[in-house]
């Protein structure tokens, strides 16, 4: 795979003072030989030029991206030595002209006999032309993956690899005492907008700004020598005369984790960064949770313990008070305030997807105090959240590489909210990488998410769940509810937004918390496996996918009988029937749809029930129960919209699961 | 001013290596020259607007390697070309006998079985010829083909190559309105000769 002198230590000069000998011989001969993309044949380079162009031309169209585009490919025809004549031609691949090329290329690429064991000395070559500048550009990290797969290298070769570099970069990277001091003093004299302070919040005298003024102290890139060999090292050196690899990595090598917000930041209370995975990589992934639960979820980082290779991983701590108190509400709500029965029933009403006031069931409008509160507060602080994490963004703390975002529920909202706040700057362009967007409660509008299209650099993934009618009802007092992201598909024709539908893994909005390792396996994020976990998620296996699910449904099912619901044993005896259901291995279809008239018996039954069996938690007026009962009117007209759209959604729903609801209504 | 344009045509220049092909292209679109113009790597690419009986069109010309080591490259240019210019150095006789290869693979990887091909045989400004205007005319009818000799130095012929190149893929309208591409072109020896052969004696 990697040749024996790339190897780590081989070669590898920590020290400053080794660097410097390696840079005493840039010998234009001896530079050449080193970078191993110039040894290949003309022909090759310039297959290797234009595959490039080819794909920036596919990946990256419309004007924001032109300059990035022509720069990128420019830098890259130099840095392969070849003719400046070739620009014409490159230009025309940019413009998207000769992309029926690729193959060629692609079997040039091939043919050249220095590329024999496999096309990663290219991948390799690509990165270190990428971050040559002290600037990983997610544009460019993008292009690689997309040239990677071309080429047949595998994503966890390409990210052995970065994390080598970075490592080995990251030792060289340390800056020295004198230049921090002479950057501090830069620093005072200059006068900040009131936005950016807050932005950049930091302590320490605010050593984190001048990073991003581009002015860190030089630095040698002796470390790239381990990676590269001396030569290598010596070439990405003397590229720019000196490189500036603390760029790449944030301030002073505090970077995110160094953050620090400052005290009186508007809204917001708490906003920090907690490292969720060890080492230096040249890209990072920021998780965003949605809200806290008490015991295994009472953390930040719990639902993200599955997450795998992608880079730094973070953690964004924020607002944890009024999380945790929404956390408790949603809980109380779902596990004993609304009838299992009800919620199957609101599952279809959201189904339908005509959701007004006057649908919602009784017992959860009674409950509406209950969240309304903690669900308004978070969905204020959340967006402030959002646009603060945007101002970190931009202001590179994180240093100059591809960010990744990935959260859920409240979470997305903050990413959400974050990209619409940085596409409504200019050059923001090339920060985010990509975006993993789950049960966002969010608008789901085109024109939205064609705004956040222009800030993210490679895929949007928006996880939705039909019949998370939890959402459905926090949003039935907004304007936007028939339109909300974490219910439904975005239509928008962009090849980067990539729609998941997570009905069959999430069940409940709780579940986006408690499916996390499933459903990151769903949006193809790479995970680990976890000790504990209920099983190894490095293969994305649907048939282990499905089986999870009535483990869940089995957990969920005992909470309701713990809550005395005289209900429990009809409940069991449905999971069971769930079970079975999806160890057949029905991709996607994990729940079990009752048949609709004796879901509405039931329905009928389970508010009566209800009224004798959650007295613990709650009791029905009789008021209530009238309204109650007018809802269950409301239904019946759903039912026959719902009826059709089920049937053209949803084809492969098992109807075959009426026994319980028969037996329930036995008992 | 893009409102006007009728077309976009793309136009492939091939031929062996030193036959003038880089300079012809430059010659119609820069109008200059340059004795020691370097070869090309890979493929070099330019465009040029060309009116020809009041219709604008726009020419994308992709002007390919001749060397040998550039020649796996070569394929992926020819698809969706809708005309194609050959060029032979009339002073060197090995570069016109290899028109048969070139041929060969302009029909094994053209996506068009009707795109319109012309024979330019350039550096005519030179003294010594090996190749004769009857022979190469002879050829070109041969395999249906516009003819013309040219040199990209003094000007002669190169403008007149691609406005007739340009009109003749016009008059085919199957070649360049999408809708109805496929449609075969009759090109007859008669055509050849007639038309734009005969048209070009009379200049010389």
């Amino acid at each position: 795979m990697e040749e024996k002198q790339r190897s780590p230590g081989s070669d590898f000069t920590p020290d400053p003072g080794g660097a410097g000998a390696t840079q005493d011989v840039p010998s234009d001969q001896r530079k050449d030989k080193m970078i191993i993309s110039r040894q290949l044949t003309e022909q090759s380079r310039f297959a290797y030029a234009a595959l490039c162009g080819v794909s920036l031309g596919q990946l990256f169209t419309g004007t924001v991206n032109s300059v990035f585009r022509q720069q990128y490919l420019k830098g890259l025809v130099r840095w392969l030595d070849l003719d400046e004549s070739v620009m014409p031609v490159m230009g025309a691949f940019l413009s998207g002209l000769g992309f029926e090329g690729s193959d060629t290329f692609l079997s040039v690429l091939q043919a050249e006999p220095l590329l024999a064991a496999g096309a990663t000395p290219i991948i390799q070559d690509l990165v270190s032309f990428s971050v040559k500048d002290g600037q990983y550009d997610a544009r460019a990290r993008v292009l690689i993956r997309h040239v990677s797969c071309l080429l047949r290298v595998s994503p966890q070769q390409l990210e052995e690899f970065e994390e080598t570099l970075g490592e080995s970069l990251r030792e060289a990277g340390k800056e020295s005492e004198e230049e921090s001091s002479r950057r501090q003093k830069k620093e005072r004299g200059r006068k900040l907008r009131r936005y950016l302070l807050i932005g950049l919040a930091t302590v320490g005298g605010g050593t984190v700004i001048g990073v991003t003024g581009g002015l860190a102290a030089p630095l040698v890139a002796a470390g790239a020598g381990a990676v590269l060999g001396a030569g290598g090292a010596a070439a990405l050196g003397s590229a720019t005369g000196i490189a500036i690899m603390a760029s790449l990595f944030g301030a002073a090598g505090a970077g995110l984790t160094g953050y620090k917000m400052n005290k009186c930041v508007g809204a917001i209370e708490e906003f920090e960064f907690l490292p969720l995975s060890s080492g230096k990589h040249l890209h990072l992934t920021i998780a965003v949770t949605g809200w806290l639960c008490s015991g295994k979820y009472s953390s930040f980082q719990a639902p993200w313990c599955s997450l795998g290779e992608c880079g730094e991983q973070y953690c964004l701590v924020w607002e944890s008070r009024f999380l945790r108190d929404l956390g408790s509400a949603m809980t109380s709500l779902l596990d004993g305030l609304v009838s299992m029965v009800a919620q199957e029933a609101l599952k279809y009403t959201v189904l339908s997807g005509i959701v007004t006031a006057l649908t919602w069931p009784a017992s959860l409008l009674a409950a509406a105090s209950v969240i309304d509160n903690p669900w308004c507060v978070c969905l204020n602080r959340s967006a402030e959240v959002g646009k603060h994490l945007a101002q970190v963004l931009r202001s590179r703390q994180q240093g100059k590489r591809p960010v990744n975002l990935i959260g859920f529920s409240l979470g997305a909202r903050v990413i959400y909210y974050c990209l619409q706040e940085l596409a409504s700057d200019q050059g923001s362009e090339g920060v985010v990488e990509d975006v993993v967007l789950l049960g966002a409660p969010v608008d789901g509008s085109e024109k939205a998410w064609e705004r956040m299209t222009r800030v993210v650099a490679g895929k949007i993934v928006n996880g939705y769940c039909r019949g998370d009618w939890l959402l459905g009802y926090l949003y039935r007092s907004s304007a936007a509810q028939l339109c909300v992201a974490g219910l439904q598909p975005i239509n928008i024709q962009d090849q980067r937004i990539i729609n998941v539908d997570l009905s069959s893994v999430v069940k409940g909005h709780l579940d986006y918390m408690r499916q996390m390792d499933t459903i990151l396996v769903a949006v193809g994020v790479p995970t680990k496996e976890v000790p504990g976990a209920s099983f190894a998620v490095l293969q994305p296996s649907i048939k282990k996918r499905t089986v999870d699910i009535p483990d869940q449904q089995t957990t969920q099912e005992r909470q309701v009988t713990e809550a005395e619901n005289p209900e429990g044993g009809t409940h069991t005896e449905e999971s069971r029937d769930g079970k079975e259901v999806a160890e057949t291995g029905e991709i996607g279809e994990g729940w079990d749809i009752p048949d609709i008239s004796d879901l509405l018996d039931s329905l009928h039954d389970a508010e009566s029930d209800s009224q004798t069996a959650i007295q613990k938690n709650f009791s029905l007026t009789a008021e209530e129960s009238a309204s109650g009962n007018a809802t269950e009117s409301g239904y019946n007209a759903r039912y026959d919209v719902k009826d059709t759209d089920l049937d053209n959604e949803h084809i492969s729903w098992s109807w075959d699961d009426t026994s319980w609801t028969a037996e329930h209504s036995d008992q | 001013m893009e409102e006007d344009i009728l077309t976009t045509l793309k136009i492939l220049i091939i031929g062996e290596s030193g036959v003038g092909k880089s300079s012809l292209l430059l010659r119609f679109t820069d109008d200059t020259f340059d004795p020691e113009q370097s070869a090309t790597i890979g493929v070099d690419f330019k465009v040029k607007t060309l009116s020809v009986d009041g219709n604008k069109a726009k020419l994308a010309i992709w002007d390919t390697a001749g060397q040998e080591r550039f020649r796996t490259l070569t394929p992926s240019y020819y698809r969706g070309a809708q005309g194609v210019i050959l060029v032979y150095d009339v002073t060197r006789r090995e570069t016109f006998t290899k028109l048969d290869n070139w041929l060969n693979e302009l029909e094994t990887y053209c996506t068009r079985n009707d795109l319109v091909k012309m024979l330019v045989g350039n550096k005519i400004d030179k003294e010594n010829h090996e190749v004769d205007r009857a022979e190469g005319l002879k050829f070109a009818r041969k395999h249906s083909m516009l003819f013309i000799e040219a040199s990209a130095k003094t000007r002669d012929g190169v403008q007149c190559a691609f406005e007739e190149l340009v009109e003749k893929i016009i008059q085919t309208p199957g070649l360049w309105q999408s809708e109805n591409h496929g449609r075969p072109v009759q090109l007859t020896d008669e055509d050849v000769g007639g038309e734009s052969c005969g048209g070009y004696c009379a200049l010389f």
